[in-house]
């Protein structure tokens, strides 16, 4: 999938070039005042939540917070926030400061797709993730600088890892390889569970292996390219790659290499963990403060033995605090939530102007559309639905004109007020839901809710004898906001 | 530490999992692991977390219980 290009800028290209690691990111976040060291001794519970939660507050501008100086760790280092806010986004695609959610929503479609991947293949020895390699006597509570996330969670977790798993069934399909972000609780040194449902791609994978008695091994990466991490997140094609599309949304090529146990890896990241499935074993798990901001229960879930580790030297832990949004969560998956959907609107629709699924992972969303009719706009509601990601997130959905910012709540709210009769709204029961929206009837079932928020058109006669009031707007306006906040903020322009 | 802080198994049902030094070898903190109903804690953290009294009730586990079994591996036989 992919849509129509437009030529990267120059600074957009050097920084593709510049950043091959996380390493480089928070180098550069650094430089740009968009990272901070807390350098204060600090326990494992309950400061890191503390400052993860205060440093996530200010979803535009807030820092990434690197922990050097944890009790117990001596010479660990952890990052969070690292997708923490659309400034830091903003300045990995290349744009400063600034940058509206809208812009960087353009320029993610514009870079969308998987046609052109740069991916640049070397040999495991050049690799820095292979600079240490251990394969016995693992200790995933010495490797990493481990600690609850939220205080009822049932255990330490990883929650940034990207997982790379390949169809056992077809292992040789480059394409059927997945990564994705599944939540990882550790059990033991060696072990840890990682959820997955039946709907995801690793889901698929596990009840292959378990189906056909084959083994299934996966690598999962820690301290990765940023861009990587917003892909692993994205819903893509199964048979697409996100190595593909994360590479061509920097513009630059993604260096892999293979792990000890056959995957595709980032040939930079700070570690793999090369594990195997416990074919039929099921753990407790849980619970886990998750993104709608409660906490998913207690289950039985798969489980894996760590088989091999490799890491740089010195490795960073790269975590992510989530809960109760606003968090980084909801800023590291929003855009790349909001683009597929949009792109396999416009395939049909033309008319959809922008999509925004930012909330809680698409649980709510507003599309931004131009009627082509009377009514129009709750067909197109009815298509998102039906888009892969729709089918299990799209709960409630506003749908808004073409002359509404659907990334403005502002303008959002206007378009409730003035354009939204009672009548024109849909609840469609008991359809699918992700199971763990707590608004759900039952778990993996819910109710649709579709506001119409459009204006009205011939036929219908409403509204038919009022003007709308047209301030400036447009790039001229846009542009003199930025001067106004400049100057606001003391900046000569 | 001789209970489980979640489901109250007894102390042999525990395991030490990992004990945390400072750059001086002196002791910080040992994370314990239950064998019963597999809740990882650390024996610094907040009462709320570690105390069966402080938590709240909900969030207790009775590991005799049935609990959600994710892709039941039983499906496949």
């Amino acid at each position: 999938m992919s849509t129509d290009k437009k030529p990267l800028s120059a600074t957009a290209r050097a920084v593709g070039e510049r950043i091959g690691s996380l390493r480089d990111f928070i180098e550069f976040l650094e430089e740009n005042g968009q990272c901070i060291t807390w350098t204060n001794e600090i326990m494992p519970e309950p400061d890191v939540r503390n400052i993860a939660v205060a440093a996530g507050r200010d979803s535009m501008n807030g820092p990434a917070v690197i922990f050097n100086n944890i009790a117990g760790y001596p010479g660990k280092k952890l990052v969070l926030g690292v997708h923490g806010s659309f400034t830091n986004l903003a300045l990995l695609l290349g744009h400063p400061k600034g940058t509206t959610i809208k812009e960087l929503f353009y320029d993610i479609i514009s870079r969308w797709g998987d046609d052109k991947p740069l991916l640049d293949f070397i040999e495991p020895e050049a690799a820095p993730v292979n600079e240490n390699r251990l394969t016995d006597n693992f200790n995933l509570y010495d490797l990493l600088p481990l600690y609850r996330i939220n205080e009822y969670d049932g255990g330490f977790y990883i929650g940034k890892a990207n997982v790379v798993s390949r169809d056992p069934r077809d292992p040789d399909n480059f394409g059927k390889q997945n990564v994705g972000i599944y939540r990882i609780q550790v059990q033991a040194p060696g072990e840890f569970t990682l959820l997955s449902i039946p709907a995801h791609d690793m889901g698929r994978h596990i009840m292959a292996a378990e189906q056909e008695g084959v083994p299934l091994k996966i690598s999962v990466m820690l301290g990765n390219h940023p861009a990587m991490c917003m892909f692993a997140a994205t819903p893509v094609g199964y048979e697409e790659s996100e190595f593909a599309y994360a590479s061509q949304m920097m513009g630059s090529p993604l260096r892999l290499t293979k792990s000890g146990n056959g995957m595709d890896i980032l040939a930079d990241s700070e570690m793999i963990i090369e594990a195997e499935l416990m074919n039929g074993v099921r753990t407790f798990e849980g619970p886990f403060g998750e993104f709608p901001g409660s906490y998913s229960g207690v289950r039985k879930i798969p489980r894996f033995k760590v088989t091999a580790i490799s890491h740089r030297n010195d490795p960073i832990f790269e975590n992510i605090y989530i809960g109760r949004g606003w968090t980084e969560h909801d800023t590291l998956i929003g855009l790349n939530t909001s683009a597929p959907i949009y792109a396999q609107l416009i395939k049909d629709f033309p008319e959809v102007v922008a999509v925004n699924a930012l909330y809680q992972h698409g649980l709510t969303g507003v599309i931004s559309v131009k009627n082509r009719f009377a009514g129009f706009a709750k067909s197109v509601a009815m298509r998102a639905l039906g888009t892969p990601h729709g089918t299990m997130y799209l709960k409630n959905l506003i749908m808004v004109d073409d002359d509404v910012d659907p990334f403005d709540l502002n303008e959002v709210m206007w378009a409730l007020s003035t354009r939204t009769r009672a009548d024109d709204t849909i609840v469609i029961p008991n359809m699918p839901l992700i199971p763990i929206d707590p608004g759900a009837e039952v778990a993996g079932k819910g109710h649709r809710l579709i506001i119409d928020a459009t204006s009205f058109m011939p036929p219908d006669k409403l509204g038919s004898d009022s003007k709308i009031v047209t301030p400036p707007a447009g790039p001229e306006i846009d542009e003199i906001a930025k001067v106004i906040q400049l100057l606001q903020n003391g900046v000569n322009s | 530490m001789s209970t489980c802080p979640r489901c109250q198994a007894a102390e042999e049902k525990i395991r030490v999992e990992h004990k945390g030094l400072n750059a001086q070898g002196e002791l910080v903190w040992t994370i314990f692991h239950c064998n019963a109903c597999e809740f990882t804690w650390r024996d610094s953290e907040p009462a709320i977390s570690i105390d069966y009294d402080t938590r709240e009730a909900f969030f207790r586990v009775d590991p005799e219980k049935p609990y959600p079994v994710i892709m039941p591996p039983a499906q496949y036989k």
